[in-house]
């Protein structure tokens, strides 16, 4: 993690970072093995993530019902979990600041999310994932291997997907 | 902060476009960059300000000094508007009785103009005063200036006496328990 920072540091004062991906969104990086730390769902049962990782691809997105990232980041999550959902897990990871149970609960009936809701009232995953942001998404290949990150509500995550969900090595268009 | 320093120190090393007297100095600012502990006293500061309802007068400037006796939170966050800092003070906005209460000073720094700050506080309902520190000197002595011309997310407890209470110096806006850690300080500073 030190040497991480000091590297990323340095390069960025150096210029040499720019092109890199893993470099433009803070966070886990690419390549990185995915954290399989503990959260809960929605009826306060402990979930281990350790249950998805590995077992096959992962979507994972931080959430929030206050987040209109996340609202605008919907149709193409809703998109992708219609082509992928069936080689694909999709969760979404609520964040649970300035959140309740029940809020989410609402939420859910309301908007009906295309993915399987936890939710984070320890802040593990948040803290393991280094999230920065809400709407952030986290993919996860068949090994347990980070595939992607971004966050904001017009990431285009459909190449990657495609790509762990045929479980093909990464390619330069990713 | 921990990795502060000799990640700065190796940039600047790497640059090798930084003098030796400076690079020393640079040194020297990053450690006195880490912001006051907790049981010194709180750097004193006067800031213009803006909250939701507008603009405050020029010759009002929010002033630390005049808030003693009271216990003080503030809130260095990077910019206003952007994801993580709208998380932030929409928490504190939303959540503000129990994460602070009546007889509690919130303010939030940025570089942001008083302008904006008016704009983004009205969007969120924020409550308290945001204040604009452009060149970011109260930032630095509370070692909260990253080194990209922004601030960096961080919070202070002050105490009715002045003395800083609590501080954290990595808060994640998306961290639950960061919230609970702050609310648990000013519960302890305002029952001292």
């Amino acid at each position: 993690m030190k040497a991480r920072a000091v590297v990323a540091l340095s390069l960025a004062c150096l210029g040499g970072a720019a092109g890199s991906p893993a470099a433009q969104e803070p966070g886990v990086g690419v390549g990185a093995a995915a954290p399989a730390v503990r959260v809960h769902d929605l009826e306060g049962r402990s979930v281990d993530l350790a249950r998805y990782i590995g077992k096959k691809p992962l979507f994972l997105e931080f959430w929030a019902t206050w987040c209109e990232l996340c609202e605008e980041l919907m149709p193409r999550v809703r998109a992708a979990q219609a082509t992928y959902g069936s080689d694909v897990e999709f969760i979404g990871i609520n964040v649970t600041v300035n959140q309740s149970r029940d809020r989410v609960r609402r939420y859910i009936e309301t908007h009906k999310p295309p993915f399987k809701t936890l939710y984070d009232d320890e802040g593990t995953s948040t803290r393991a994932y280094e999230v920065p942001a809400t709407s952030y998404v986290v993919i996860v290949d068949r090994s347990g291997t980070i595939a992607y990150t971004g966050s904001g509500g017009s990431q285009d995550f459909d190449p990657v997907l495609r790509r762990v969900s045929q479980n093909k090595p990464p390619s330069r268009q990713d | 902060m921990r990795l502060y320093t000799p990640a700065l120190t190796l940039a600047a090393l790497l640059l090798g476009a930084v003098p030796a007297q400076a690079q020393k100095d640079s040194t020297v600012k990053v450690v006195l960059q880490g912001g006051p502990e907790v049981g010194r006293r709180a750097p004193d500061f006067s800031l213009p300000w803006a909250n939701k309802d507008g603009v405050g007068p020029v010759e009002s400037p929010y002033q630390l000094a005049s808030d003693r006796g009271r216990t003080v939170v503030v809130a260095f966050y990077p910019r206003d508007f952007t994801k993580g800092c709208t998380a932030q003070m929409r928490t504190f906005a939303e959540q503000y009785d129990s994460l602070f209460g009546p007889d509690v000073t919130v303010v939030g720094i940025s570089t942001d103009s008083v302008t904006t700050h008016s704009r983004f506080a009205a969007s969120l309902g924020v409550p308290f005063r945001l204040l604009s520190d452009p060149d970011q000197r109260v930032s630095k002595q509370y070692g909260s200036k990253d080194s990209g011309g922004y601030n960096r997310r961080t919070v202070y407890v002050i105490g009715p006496d002045g003395k800083i209470r609590y501080r954290n110096l990595k808060f994640n806006a998306l961290d639950p328990q960061a919230y609970s850690e702050l609310q648990a300080a000013v519960r302890t500073t305002r029952g001292s």
